[in-house]
């Protein structure tokens, strides 16, 4: 019991006793350092980004919890967003949240604990334990506007939603530890080929439960038709959590899938398995996302919608890379989100920045903005295009290295409707760099962000441009890390 | 079988042993009601509105924070079960996590949430 | 087995009927409850029935529990600030964003 390695643990557990610490020192400072509960939070993130680098490798619990290339991979992607997250919300932060601030920093480090544990869990208990962590905590920070009824709206959306696609999602775990008699998935991927290989078939419980659990993490990404709730949450909720939920609980979502399906339901990833095929199945949810998403960014008039169905694209194409099912499908799945982590977490944070300043969140009232803050027109431009993928920034290499994949594993038709797709995307995220740069507008606002603000537009634009030109060593990590799926 | 045979002949004697008790009462007893009997009976005083009030709302963060406390005891149930054969290793573990449990508590008695504003 | 899977099945099924027609919210988070037990009744049934001397079923089941009494109580706790800020918990009034 005792003769476990529980080095592996110490980042997992720094980052919770450091946001009970936040919590304490939020009772103990009352208000007259605003800013050292921000800071200190940044610095725990830090703190765990380092420790992750030492301790890491092995495996805790007889396998449970697992510290593996991949899940460190991940890790650094949801401690980058928190930090970012943190890094953005100070000026929210002395304004509009003020008798709360520990509880918001202490509840955005609880939730990247939960997406810690999430990626490294290999085992359904610890992963749905993983889920419900990382989305509880953001539940309370959707609503966190408690007198603003566009926030507490948006709380209880994704609660319901949340809740439900849990129990969806439990629902199907469940069915899936009755066929196999396990929670384990490697140990379930054994036993469904052993049922499989004896007796030729696997009844339709098979395909319930894949239905369920797809559906259940179909909503925690927001794929479409579970896309519901996400234009709305991402509306009303605090813009640096809209921008934390749109890249952290994502890339959560994504390790989990990674997790299940890649790694325990392979098998049936096929033609050869007609019915059971999960991988036509999220085919075609991915190519719908990528349409709907895209086609209805057109007509948003605010730009937290805009992100959000922009975001829902977003995960169509990143379910390119993963229906691939191979190593360089989930390297170039690992890749995209990396990218995605720097670009729309910039995005968001000059939307929060500009927010704060103007109350405003319509794309109308960008315009005129490259006049008065140069610097923050070019930041967004370089955001936006990144996201459209133009070279040579990060997401154009993401979005080759996701196409690629999707064409050697044999969907062409997949990866023709995204290269469709995000054409009509750039028309979108073109018009928001038009109306800063060419609108007949005078412009009024010029934004100035706070220190933490600028350092983390500043690491994004240097993350994006850096690993656009030389996506060499995130690329080699990520390969790195799809080894441990054994294809 | 027979275990719960006994379980429903003591429900059965137990409804019974009532409702003889009320029969018996009814028996022995005068019949005599009038308009202050008949009333809600509260405190020995008339009472004021109806029964079916609003509760004050304070007492809904009692009760929410009472749930969760309440519900995470349901960890202990195993670990007392199985305390024979795990020994320290599980107490220290049990320990933590009611010490986590405890800093919410604190948390929210130092936020004023228990008191009654 | 069956007669316990399927009244599983079947909770489960009331449950999201009652999400999706329920108006008033704290109907809603019932009807969550109600699927997050019938996921607890399979867990046990399956536990029973497929490995009665490893006991992962029920400790999944225990998890769940806790869980859904955490999801629950944020649940109501936003229920408070609905009713605040609405001086109401009906659901079809929370409507100010669509599309």
């Amino acid at each position: 019991m005792t003769d476990q390695n529980w080095s592996i643990l110490i980042p997992e557990i720094f980052l919770f006793i450091w946001a009970l610490f936040i919590f304490g020192l939020d009772l103990g400072i009352k208000r007259k350092n605003p800013k050292i509960l921000g800071y200190s939070a940044m610095a725990g993130l830090t703190i765990t980004g380092i420790l992750l680098a030492i301790f890491n490798g092995g495996i805790l619990f007889k396998g449970m919890f697992q510290s593996d290339q991949l899940a460190i991979f991940f890790k650094v992607i949801f401690i980058g967003s928190a930090f970012m997250a943190v890094g953005s919300s100070f000026d929210i932060a002395s304004e509009k949240i003020r008798h709360h601030r520990g509880e918001y920093y202490g509840l955005i480090l609880f939730s990247t604990v939960g997406m810690m544990f999430l990626s490294s869990a290999s085992e359904l208990i610890t992963l749905y334990i993983g889920m419900e962590l990382t989305t509880i905590p953001l539940y309370v920070l959707a609503a966190f506007y408690k007198d603003d009824k566009l926030s507490v709206e948006a709380g209880l959306k994704y609660l319901i939603v949340g809740a439900f696609s849990s129990a969806i999602l439990l629902y199907g775990l469940s069915l899936l530890y009755g066929l196999t008699g396990t929670t384990d998935i490697v140990t379930m991927k054994i036993n469904l080929s052993l049922v499989f290989l004896s007796y030729g078939k696997i009844g339709p419980g098979l395909i319930l439960a894949m239905i369920m659990v797809i559906a259940g993490i179909g909503f925690k990404l927001a794929l479409v038709p579970f896309h519901m709730w996400a234009p709305d949450v991402y509306q009303g909720a605090p813009t640096p959590i809209t921008a934390f939920l749109s890249v952290g609980s994502k890339a959560a979502g994504v390790v989990a899938f990674a997790r299940i399906f890649v790694n325990g339901l392979i098998a049936f990833a096929s033609d050869v398995m007609k019915p059971l095929d999960w991988g036509i199945i999220v085919a075609i949810l991915a190519a719908a996302a990528m349409i709907l998403g895209n086609i209805t960014a057109l007509r948003q008039r605010n730009i937290k919608r805009m992100l959000a169905y922009s975001s829902i694209a977003q995960i169509g194409y990143v379910m390119v890379g993963m229906v691939a099912a191979s190593e360089l499908g989930i390297a170039s799945v690992g890749y995209y989100m990396f990218i995605y982590l720097f670009a729309n977490m910039g995005a968001f944070t000059i939307a929060t920045i500009f927010n704060d300043k103007t109350g405003s969140d319509g794309i109308i009232s960008y315009s005129g903005l490259s006049k008065t803050s140069p610097i923050f027109a070019a930041y967004m431009s370089i955001f936006l295009l990144s996201l459209a993928g133009i070279p040579p920034l990060g997401g154009f290499a993401a979005k080759y290295l996701v196409f690629a994949a999707g064409i050697q594993a044999g969907y062409t038709w997949l990866v023709i409707v995204a290269l469709l797709t995000s054409v009509v995307s750039l028309y979108y995220y073109a018009n928001i760099i038009k109306t800063m740069y060419f609108s007949a507008e005078e412009p009024t606002i010029k934004i100035h962000p706070s220190f933490p603000a600028n350092l983390v537009l500043l690491i994004s634009v240097i993350g994006i441009i850096l690993f656009g030109i030389f996506p060499g060593p995130i690329l080699d990590w990520a390969l790195e890390s799809a080894k441990i799926f054994a294809f | 079988m027979n275990e719960y045979a006994a379980v429903l002949i003591f429900l059965f004697v137990g409804i019974g042993v009532v409702l003889f008790t009320f029969f018996l009462a009814r028996l022995v007893r005068p019949s005599n009601p009038y308009k202050a009997k008949n009333q809600n009976y509260e405190c020995a005083e008339p009472p004021i509105g109806s029964g079916w009030i609003q509760f004050n709302n304070r007492f809904y963060i009692f009760a929410l924070i009472f749930v969760v406390f309440d519900v995470e005891a349901i960890f202990l149930f195993p670990w007392a079960v199985a305390f024979g054969q795990l020994g320290l290793y599980a107490l220290i573990e049990m320990i933590i996590f009611i010490v986590i449990l405890l800093f919410g508590l604190f948390y929210a008695w130092k936020k004023g949430v228990l008191k009654w504003v | 087995m069956l007669q316990y899977l399927a009244l599983a099945s079947i909770l489960f099924a009331i449950g999201i009927f009652g999400v999706l027609t329920r108006r008033n919210t704290i109907g809603i988070l019932m009807s969550l409850e109600l699927m997050f037990n019938a996921v607890n009744i399979n867990l046990v049934t399956f536990n029973k029935y497929i490995g009665p001397d490893n006991l992962t079923g029920q400790i999944f089941a225990t998890f769940v529990i806790v869980v859904a009494a955490a999801e629950a109580v944020v649940g109501l706790a936003i229920v408070l600030l609905l009713y605040r800020n609405w001086r109401g918990i009906e659901v079809d009034r929370i409507n100010l964003m669509k599309w």
